[in-house]
């Protein structure tokens, strides 16, 4: 497999990547929604994805973890070509059960969510690990409250979905996602449905995944966590990558007219 | 004047009426969930293949009158060789024509589930089956509960056709009773209490379920014993 490397900005030490997707794009009917993406992210790195809303960053990550199954290039996860392999010189999907094993490193939360509101916040957490871990219901309950405690929540184990806060319930997500051992983590706007007072309760889960060394790619519209968080910040705009950096560099030297006008815009918004 | 009298000479023949449009809707309404459910699973499972089979049979249920469905299997079966007594005309066209009202609910119920809980699922490596049977179908069984009893009570409401292929249903009997007697009100009212007896059951018992379901408050964690509560 070539180590395509357009993006890196970190050191040439740096260690082989978890995630690569090289040249990848997409397609919804006529609209092309990615174009000849690049992207690799290394142990530990923090990578948030900016962009305005359609720019594809959603899609790109999407497609990283094959919800969206890519229509060119190649996304490999610990170097296996995710979702689709050669068949007699012809490129075919796996089996569902192929995609489970390359995707098996990969933890993703949602914007929305999507706890199952017929679990109660343990059950969500507990459910993948009894059926796909084959954990018996004590030891998956004792982890799932461990998992529950990590994001300040243990106390609420036994309440269902519909009666927890939208922060509460985003954290009690990121749990669920953390209970399969992740190594790394796909965030998509976790924060963008959330009323404003309840996104410090989130993104503190998230600084703390980070600086726990977590590698995490953050589709986000909080420029403040991108700036304080990441190690590089990818802009996207009409499914390309336009510009990308060490968060210093890219908002306060913004080179593309693009990003300047995103920053400007956002700015304006955030002064008042 | 109201001849309480009528009906209690007349009991023999309400009861046979009532045990005869019990049961005959009972097993009528199981074959139109059952037949329904396997209607719904097939399309929802290869929309290619068989969408279109399942979406005509769904057009025709609901666009000819049951009482035409009860005369083509009762008086035209047998023309095709398919002879059938009069009650189990009556619980096979019941069935047929309630399938089809059932295998929408049912698509609905299941269209209705966020296709983000299925790929939350899947990200954490659940697989399809699991994912069906643990997390899509419990979800569903919530959301079908309300239109699946109204649809077994205009079921049952509609049973009163099957008289007129000579079933001895209440309808039937009650008929049976004024031509005996000439009173017209008494049985008639007296059946009219009974059905909606039957579909009060009915309300209720989905009532119960649909409560039953619903029920979300917070629950106690389990296997660790007391020394946890959910109620913090």
């Amino acid at each position: 497999m070539p180590m395509v490397d357009t993006l890196a900005t970190s050191s040439s030490t740096r260690q082989k990547a978890i995630v690569e997707a090289q040249g990848i794009s997409k397609q919804f009917g006529d609209l092309e929604v990615l174009t000849d993406i690049d992207f690799s992210l290394s142990p530990s790195e923090v990578v948030c994805v900016i962009g305005p809303s359609g720019s594809g960053k959603s899609t790109l990550l999407r497609c990283l973890a094959f919800l969206e199954p890519y229509d060119h290039g190649s996304v490999y996860i610990d170097s296996q070509l995710l979702g689709y392999e050669d068949s007699g010189g012809k490129r075919v999907r796996t089996s569902e059960k192929r995609v489970d094993e390359v995707r098996a490193p990969v933890g993703m939360v949602f914007q929305h969510f999507h706890l199952w509101p017929h679990r109660t916040a343990l059950e969500n957490v507990t459910e993948a690990l009894r059926l796909v871990n084959g954990l018996s219901r004590r030891e998956a309950t004792a982890e799932g409250m461990a998992m529950l405690e990590q994001v300040g929540l243990a106390d609420r184990a036994g309440h269902f979905p519909e009666s927890l806060s939208g922060g509460q319930k985003q954290r009690v997500a990121i749990a669920r996602a953390l209970a399969m051992k992740p190594r790394v983590m796909f965030f998509d706007e976790p924060t963008s449905a959330l009323d404003p007072e309840l996104i410090g309760e989130v993104l503190d889960v998230m600084n703390k995944l980070a600086a726990d060394g977590m590698t995490m790619v953050v589709v986000t519209h909080e420029m403040g966590f991108a700036a304080k968080v990441a190690d590089r910040v990818i802009f996207m705009d009409q499914g390309r990558v336009v510009e990308s950096g060490a968060p210093d560099t890219l908002f306060r030297q913004p080179k593309s007219e693009r990003l300047q006008q995103f920053l400007n815009t956002w700015r304006e918004r955030h002064i008042d | 004047m109201f001849d309480i009298a009528i009906l209690w000479e007349a009991r023999e023949l309400i009861l046979q009426g009532l045990w005869n449009t019990v049961w005959i809707c009972f097993l009528g309404c199981l074959l139109a969930l059952s037949l329904g459910l396997l209607l719904a699973a097939l399309r929802l499972a290869n929309p290619q293949v068989f969408g279109y089979p399942v979406a005509c049979y769904v057009e025709l249920c609901r666009g000819i009158p049951l009482l035409i469905l009860l005369f083509l299997l009762y008086y035209g079966g047998p023309s095709i060789g398919l002879t059938l007594s009069a009650s189990v005309a009556g619980v096979v066209g019941i069935g047929l024509y309630g399938a089809g009202y059932f295998a929408e609910i049912y698509r609905g119920g299941f269209k209705s589930i966020p296709k983000g809980h299925v790929e939350a699922a899947r990200m954490l490596g659940i697989s399809p089956f699991h994912v069906l049977t643990r997390i899509q179908i419990p979800q569903m069984a919530r959301l079908i509960v309300p239109p699946s009893t109204n649809q077994l009570i205009i079921l049952v409401k509609e049973s009163a056709l099957i008289s007129i292929i000579s079933v001895n249903d209440l309808t039937k009997n009650a008929t049976s009773i004024v031509n005996e007697t000439f009173h017209v009100i008494e049985p008639y009212l007296a059946v009219a209490l009974l059905y909606w007896l039957i579909i009060e059951l009915i309300a209720r018992g989905g009532y119960a379920l649909e409560k039953r379901l619903a029920n979300r408050q917070p629950r106690p964690i389990e296997p660790l014993g007391d020394t946890l509560h959910a109620n913090g």
